[in-house]
């Protein structure tokens, strides 16, 4: 299989200001060169096959911004390999462009005072998108991202939403080898956020694009890709399918009971003792209500059978961890693994 | 899967950029409101320089060595073709890169310095049209003064014109860069909107200058702007000399150009994108 990009060592670090509050600060600060260095990624290395999709997620400041601009050929890195298609980004940005699409969340690339369209027909020239290419994914966005109403408007009169489902379009005009889509449904309402999924693995799998978004929305992850990178503070947490993401970090299962009566106490105690011993930790006994948890696959019926017979229940629960559970879970560890 | 799209052409990039001129000045006339205030300050600015300059000659005439018909001449063409030289290109391009919206601009497969010159081009194209408002006035007030001294002359100051442009662009192009570093275009711009309208020969003709002031403009671009084609077009440089003035253009042209591609690439590789 063809490489589509390729990151060694990755690092991008830069220097900040620091700045004094208060106008007396303020003051100051025009006269003070403190300045501090930020790392924005650090070490990073990964590869994405030609037609691959991949999400890259992490909590704001994780690095995700920085290494897509460092991709699409904006930031020249500090240290290490990146090459995206054969080519060096920041030393090959023009050709590079030809055949990347990119999408800035809060960007538009737009032309701003002139219809939707008009863009649509600049970038057909600017790329030289051929009849058959551009037909198709003309027609794929006007109808998957309800584009008819808005093609002749001016884009400054179009609304958040309007605007991104028209960039999107955009970034995808071309049918380009890799798209990078830097938070594509931020700030969109649920069904929107719908089409836009769609849209994507329509082009995806027509064109077989090579894919890498970086989303706050799990599902955007879980319904465009098959692989996700976790970014933490500038290094790479995880690689890999969204499944054995789900088998490093959700191997922990619930149970939950609902009791006809209030535990007590006693109860409790014993409960805790028994659980331990086939597996289970009692994360939660309040008032009706039992949370045991097991990181064992086998261990479920024992610790059920046990609850069923110490207490009377009126409900029982298994529950699994979400992806979105976990990642939220991974984020608020004071110190990443 | 796709295959990888091959390089453009000289044709297909030509076709690129001339293409994204007829979108930018379409922009150009979207905000109509805009373009007509524009006029009427244009007219207004013009006709107080008139009065202005009118008072001067009426208290002190005799003692300027030029003589009003041809000054008020002079002063209609400068403000004409600083009109049509105006480009806005410094506002918009320090603005996205305030607001970090040059990223998307550089993701384009256009080279950047020469789409931005597309973009002057079409600001000029428009804002010739404002100049072109001015000169009518202009010749309706001031009759034949206002017409170039003789067909040549006139010939040569569309080569004069065209190397202005260039050198107003590049000028506008390399002070812009500094935004890279400043993160606000502001400050930028009013320093060079201060140069140039010192050294261009805007307010007055360069002859009138202190010579200080003159020695210091003949080191500096500006006067290339405004002041050397409005000599060509008057007449003032015949023959072999606005053959030395157009070559001087030529050469500032080219160095300021070839100036602002480097700068660039200085620039963009120490490049923060702005809001994350």
């Amino acid at each position: 299989m063809e490489t589509a990009l390729r990151i060694e060592n990755l690092s991008k670090s830069y220097q900040r200001k620091i700045r004094k509050p208060g106008i007396w600060g303020s003051v100051q600060n025009l006269f003070s060169a403190e300045s501090e260095e930020i790392h924005a990624v650090q070490n990073l290395s990964f590869t994405i096959q030609r037609g691959e999709r991949v999400g890259l997620i992490g909590e704001n400041g994780a690095g995700k911004s920085t290494t897509l601009k460092m991709l699409t050929g904006i930031l020249v890195p500090t240290k290490g390999t990146i090459e995206v298609l054969g080519r060096i980004p920041w030393k090959e940005r023009r050709q590079l462009a030809l055949n990347i699409g990119v999408v800035f969340g809060q960007r538009p690339q737009l032309l701003w005072d002139i219809p939707v369209r008009e863009t649509f027909e600049l970038l057909k020239t600017m790329y030289r998108i051929p009849p058959a290419v551009y037909d198709v994914v003309y027609k794929e966005a006007v109808k998957r991202l309800n584009l008819d109403p808005l093609l002749g408007t001016p884009v400054r009169h179009l609304s958040l939403g309007q605007r991104m489902r028209c960039d999107l379009a955009a970034a995808l005009l071309h049918a380009p080898a890799v798209a990078f889509l830097d938070e594509p449904t931020i700030g969109l309402d649920l069904s929107v956020k719908e089409q836009v999924r769609e849209f994507i693995t329509d082009i995806q799998a027509k064109f077989g694009v090579t894919i890498l978004i970086t989303t706050h929305d799990l599902k955007d992850i879980t319904e465009t890709c098959d692989r996700l990178l976790l970014l933490d503070k500038g290094k790479l947490l995880f690689d890999g399918s969204i499944k054995a993401f789900e088998q490093k970090y959700a191997s922990d299962r619930r149970i939950v009971a609902e009791l006809h009566k209030a535990v007590d106490e006693a109860a409790i105690l014993q409960l805790k003792k028994d659980a331990a011993a086939l597996g289970g930790t009692v994360i939660e006994a309040e008032g009706h209500r039992i949370i045991v948890e097991h990181h064992e696959e086998g261990a479920a019926p024992g610790l059920i059978q046990l609850l069923l017979k110490q207490f009377q229940v009126v409900d029982i629960n298994l529950e699994k961890a979400d992806i979105e559970t976990i990642v939220t879970r991974i984020y608020r560890q004071p110190e990443s693994e | 899967m796709k295959p990888l799209a091959p390089p453009l052409t000289f044709q297909e990039n030509a076709d690129g950029y001339l293409s994204f001129l007829n979108r930018a000045l379409k922009a150009n006339f979207a905000y109509k409101g805009s373009t007509l205030i524009g006029l009427l300050t244009a007219a207004l600015t013009y006709g107080i320089t008139l009065l202005v300059w009118s008072h001067v000659y009426g208290q002190r005439g005799s003692t300027l060595s030029i003589a009003p018909q041809e000054m008020f001449a002079y002063l209609a063409l400068a403000f004409c073709l600083n009109y049509a030289l105006t480009i806005n290109i410094d506002q918009r391009v320090g603005q996205r890169i305030r607001l970090g919206l040059i990223a998307t601009d550089l993701l384009k497969p256009l080279d950047f310095q020469t789409s931005q010159a597309m973009q002057a081009l079409s600001d000029c194209l428009f804002n010739g049209l404002i100049g072109a408002f001015v000169y009518l006035i202009a010749f309706l007030v001031l009759g034949d003064s206002v017409l170039p001294k003789s067909p040549a002359a006139f010939a040569l100051f569309l080569l004069s014109l065209f190397l202005a442009f260039v050198i107003q662009y590049s000028l506008v192009f390399i002070f812009i860069q500094g935004a890279f570093y400043t993160y606000s275009g502001y400050g930028i711009m009013t320093s060079r909107l201060a140069l140039h309208q010192t050294f261009s020969g805007l307010q007055a003709p360069l002859t009138l200058y202190p010579l200080v002031l003159r020695h210091i403009g003949d080191w500096l671009p500006f006067q290339h702007i405004i002041f050397t084609p409005i000599t060509i077009y008057m007449g003032k440089a015949e023959g072999l000399e606005a053959w030395r003035l157009l070559g001087a253009q030529s050469l500032w042209a080219l160095g300021l150009y070839t100036a602002g591609h480097f700068i660039m690439r200085k620039a963009l590789f120490q490049l923060e994108i702005q809001g994350g």
